[in-house]
């Protein structure tokens, strides 16, 4: 049957195979697309994993001997013992195992503890590594949501791919109910038509899937390269290999047979249950079930609006694939564009612009204190040319006690600190605890910085202001945000304390039973120029590195970083600021481990980085755009064939071939726009509560909205839905309206 | 007075070994009024001559003139301004838009010139048809019968010069067929619409003033009934 009708049937109506194919192609090409890139990005996960934390799947801890090692050696399922001596120390051996299979982990591991007379305690797994496996141990609570993320995408591909061949399919289908009513009534039974519509989808789109795989692993090639490449400048590091091997060829191809299987199941099946007369006598026309009226589009466009309306109203249910995916691309991409923007403005007001003066190159010293910072490095340093200003500090965590009736008059006029904020506020014995970040510069730093404040009106001075270079203390940054009054956009900052105590009491962060007291040097709201977020509602201390070394032991908390601040002179290039950058780590790198960043390198870094975020969430912004438009296309290249008849009968009361063309664009105009309908008010809605959760001017939002990107966004999708029409539509015009008005039914 | 002509009209399909001559240098005229019947054998020509009369087809050589104008050389936009102002066309299978109601599908040809209405002629139509209480159904929740009778309607809408039936009776039972035949009788009388009915069923036929036998795509015979 299949030889005798349906490959020469094929052979000779390419274009009704054509929608068929063209959807398997693209779903193919998505498909092996979105399973290399995953793949490899799995790859690279797992390869990142064991970088970072070594290819370990369980660790045993405890005193294990050569005969416990070899036991365990000995059993099956284990590839690998080692033991791991860095780690190893008083508490006993760390023996690492590697399983093959990974998942015999659940079962010989807790086999290997029994055996071994070890608690529960002594065993730890690889939990990271483990996830990515697909290996789940019990007690892993983390949500490793990346590779469920990685599935669920690709099945909502194959989901939204089904829909566009299903689509298609049905409508090769339905131009032939007619053949097949025939085939049905000289005796084919309904299992044979079944398998016959079956062989014929494989027919039609064996080279397509083929192709498409093919194509998509080109273009997972070009998309994985470029990523590694963007990352590769942005975080440096490793560099993984681009993989597509035979395994993931044949899964790709699997589920893209799979896919087409799923799609032309059910109109095969529903082809093969009607009955010969249904078949013979079946309308492939669109029907309206209710009575439906398209008032807006009659209005403006008359007669041709209420056709194409009431058409589009028939075709629903085709069109639902691409109504829901073109108004997903369209919610993504238009939401994506606000948020990055409002995000651009945020970062720049209150990131660029904010320390735009504060720093120009930060040079970390891992787990280094200040006082280990040689003061010649720091001369070195100053020296460079174009150095304006060094700085080095260290952080430290520390708390206040003091009585209630300290707090300003201003702070207590607002509700006191609990009116403020939610943070927990502590209170021991009738005192309030206040947190009390302190900030440790070296002693050069600390002596300009106090002869700035100097300059300060607001600065209240509580000792002699020309004996600080022998006076040892801190300067308390009196100010605490009025959340009340004012966003963190543009925060207005009261006095915290009154500024009439010539000490405060500081003891460790979390403990009050320990204080001692330091001195004030002056109260100020100015903070020193660094690239430091200070606390909202704290009393920050700024103390120089020698009075620190005073009281380091009784107050402790201190970070383990120390920080080296370079401002430079003004207008560097890019090329200066990074060759200054340089100089600095080589003065430093001979006796310290150091990182360094530099301002302009971090901004074009970051614009990269957002860069690299945008190509990614546009990509599947497009991927879904392309859904919908692939379902338009097959909709109208399969559709509008059918459509002969009802455009026929159109020409034949009257209807010019000019306002036949009118409505086929405004059916498209219906596809392509009401998507946009349904996305502009939502999007609008979300962008003003992002808007207003960021305390954000609208004005500075609407300045910069990207009413550009997202106008040419939806004039794409408006272009390619205008094209499947005007291609299925000159299709349909092309027919003699005698001959489709001729009706073959018996 | 003349309403249809029709001079040396030929129509041919395909060509070399493959052509067919569909019509064949006919010949006809019809005056205002009168209601005219063809009549063939299955593949005459019959319904080629009533698509080129009713502009949806062209014909090959010969000239068509409805109210003195000539129809095979309008350009495809004056064709369907004629076919929505000039003609009214009965197909045997209704050919109703599935999509528009009764109504709308009634008063299509109207609408596309955005013409108003005249309620009072619509009502007297749908009436006579006794469709009334149907016109806002859709095509699909009609019979057949009823199907026909909108279909008669919409042909009536603009007063044309000319209706032309294609096997109008063809896809009904012998009631509705006969109560089809009763109306177009009742226009051609009533409303003296110039009626020209393509059948091959003698009964209907016969209700006609006048019957013209094609053969081949040839008038064979071009009789007046008394």
């Amino acid at each position: 049957m299949w030889k005798t009708y349906s490959a020469g049937y094929l052979k000779h109506n390419r274009a009704i195979c054509a929608s068929v194919m063209a959807a398997a192609f693209i779903a193919a090409l998505f498909l092996s697309f979105l399973c290399g890139l995953f793949y490899n990005f799995w790859q690279d996960d797992i390869a990142g994993v064991i970088e970072e934390e070594g290819a370990w799947h369980g660790r045993i801890l405890g005193e294990l001997d050569e005969e416990d090692i070899s036991f365990i050696s000995g059993l099956p399922h284990v590839e690998h013992v080692s033991v791991q001596e860095e780690l190893s120390g008083e508490a006993g051996a760390v023996v690492e195992i590697i399983f093959n299979p990974v998942r015999a982990i659940l079962t010989d591991m807790p086999f290997i503890t029994e055996s071994l007379g070890l608690e529960e305690e002594a065993v730890s797994y690889h939990y990271r590594l483990l996830a990515l496996y697909f290996v789940r141990i019990p007690g892993d609570e983390s949500p490793r949501l990346i590779m469920p993320f990685y599935l669920a995408i690709v099945a909502a591909v194959c989901i939204s791919m089904i829909l566009v061949i299903y689509n298609a399919f049905a409508f090769t289908m339905h131009s032939r109910v007619h053949q097949f009513g025939i085939f049905a009534s000289v005796g084919a039974t309904p299992l044979q038509i079944r398998i016959c519509l079956l062989q014929e989808a494989f027919y039609m789109t064996m080279v397509p899937i083929l192709s498409g795989i093919m194509a998509g692993a080109v273009l997972c090639w070009c998309v994985f390269e470029a990523i590694m490449r963007m990352a590769e400048q942005i975080v440096g590091g490793r560099r993984a290999q681009f993989l597509y091997p035979p395994g993931i060829l044949a899964v790709t191809m699997l589920v893209s047979l799979l896919t087409v299987l799923a799609a032309v199941w059910r109109p095969a099946r529903r082809m093969s249950r009607m009955t010969p007369l249904e078949a013979i006598r079946g309308s492939s026309e669109m029907q309206l079930v209710k009575r439906k009226h398209s008032p807006i589009l009659c209005f403006l466009f008359g007669m041709e609006g209420e056709l194409a309306g009431n058409a589009r109203k028939a075709q629903k249910r085709a069109f639902r694939t691409s109504t829901i995916s073109l108004t997903m691309s369209y919610i993504g991409f238009m939401l994506m564009q606000c948020f990055f923007t409002l995000s651009d403005i945020s970062t720049e007001e209150t990131y660029f612009a904010r320390y735009q003066d504060a720093w120009d190159i930060m040079v970390t010293v891992p787990d280094t204190g200040i006082d280990k910072i040689a003061y010649n490095d720091m001369r070195e340093l100053r020296k460079l040319s174009g150095v304006k200003d060094v700085t080095v500090y260290q952080k430290a965590e520390a708390a206040c006690k003091m009585p209630e009736e300290w707090l300003s008059d201003e702070l207590m006029s607002l509700g006191g600190l609990e009116a403020l904020t939610e943070e927990s506020i502590t209170r021991t014995e009738g005192a309030l605890m206040a947190e009390a970040p302190v900030l440790v510069l070296d002693d050069e730093s600390f002596r300009q910085y106090y002869e700035q404040t100097a300059g300060e009106e607001e600065t209240v001075y509580t000792g002699e202001r020309d004996t600080v270079s022998s006076v040892q203390g801190t300067i308390v940054i009196n100010r605490v945000w009025d959340s009340l009054h004012s966003n963190f956009r543009d925060r207005v900052y009261v006095p915290f304390v009154q500024e009439n105590q010539d000490t405060l009491m500081l003891c460790a962060a979390g403990e009050d039973k320990e204080t001692m007291a330091v001195s004030v040097l002056a109260y100020t709201a100015q903070t020193p120029l660094l690239r430091e977020e200070y606390a909202d509602f704290a009393l920050v201390q700024i103390m120089p590195q020698s009075y620190w070394a005073q009281i380091k032991a009784q107050i402790g908390g201190v970070e383990q970083d120390t920080y080296i601040r370079l401002l430079t002179d003004e207008n560097l290039s890019l090329e200066e600021l990074t060759q200054l950058e340089q100089k600095a780590k080589q003065i430093l790198s001979a006796s310290y481990p150091v990182e360094s960043e530099n301002r302009l390198q971090e901004r074009i870094s970051n614009d990269q980085m957002i860069g690299g975020y945008k190509l990614v969430l546009g990509g599947f912004c497009v991927l879904l755009a392309i859904i919908g438009v692939a379902n338009v296309f097959s909709n109208t290249l399969g559709f509008l064939r059918l459509r002969k008849r009802e455009v026929a009968r159109y020409l034949s009361v009257g209807l010019t071939p000019g306002g036949v063309a009118k409505v086929f664009a405004l059916e498209a105009l219906v596809t392509a726009g009401e998507p946009v309908l349904i996305t502009l008010p939502l999007v609008t809605v979300l962008t003003w509560a992002m808007i207003k959760a960021s305390f954000l001017e609208p004005m500075v939002f609407i300045k910069r909205a990207p009413f550009g990107q997202i106008m040419i966004f939806i004039m794409l999708i408006f272009g390619s839905v205008a094209l499947a029409y005007y291609l299925g539509g000159r299709k349909v015009l092309r027919y003699h309206i005698s001959e489709a008005l001729r009706n073959d039914v018996v | 007075m003349e309403i249809l002509r029709c001079e040396g009209v030929s129509k041919i399909y395909g060509n070399g070994e493959n052509q067919v001559r569909a019509l064949d240098e006919i010949d006809l005229s019809v005056e205002a009024g009168e209601f005219v019947s063809v009549v063939g054998a299955s593949g005459s020509g019959k319904s080629t001559l009533l698509h080129i009369l009713g502009s949806v087809d062209q014909p090959s050589q010969g000239k068509v003139l409805v109210e003195g104008i000539d129809i095979a050389s309008l350009s495809q936009k004056q064709s369907a301004i004629f076919r929505r102002r000039k003609v009214g066309i009965i197909y045997q299978f209704y050919n109703l838009i599935p999509t528009l109601t009764v109504e709308k599908n009634i008063l299509m040809p109207l609408l596309l010139d955005k013409k108003k209405v005249n309620e009072e002629y619509f009502t007297q139509i749908v009436n006579s048809l006794g469709i009334q209480e149907k016109i806002h159904a859709l095509p699909n929740q009609l019979s057949g019968g009823q199907q026909q009778r909108v279909a008669i309607a919409r042909a009536l809408i603009y007063r044309p010069a000319l209706l032309l039936a294609d096997e109008p009776t063809g896809n009904l039972d012998q009631r509705n067929s006969k109560e089809i035949m009763d109306m177009l009788r009742l226009s051609n009388r009533n409303l003296k619409q110039t009626i020209l009915l393509i059948t091959h069923d003698e009964k209907a036929a016969l209700m006609a003033d006048r019957i013209v036998t094609i053969e081949d795509g040839r008038i064979v015979s071009d009789e007046k009934r008394g």
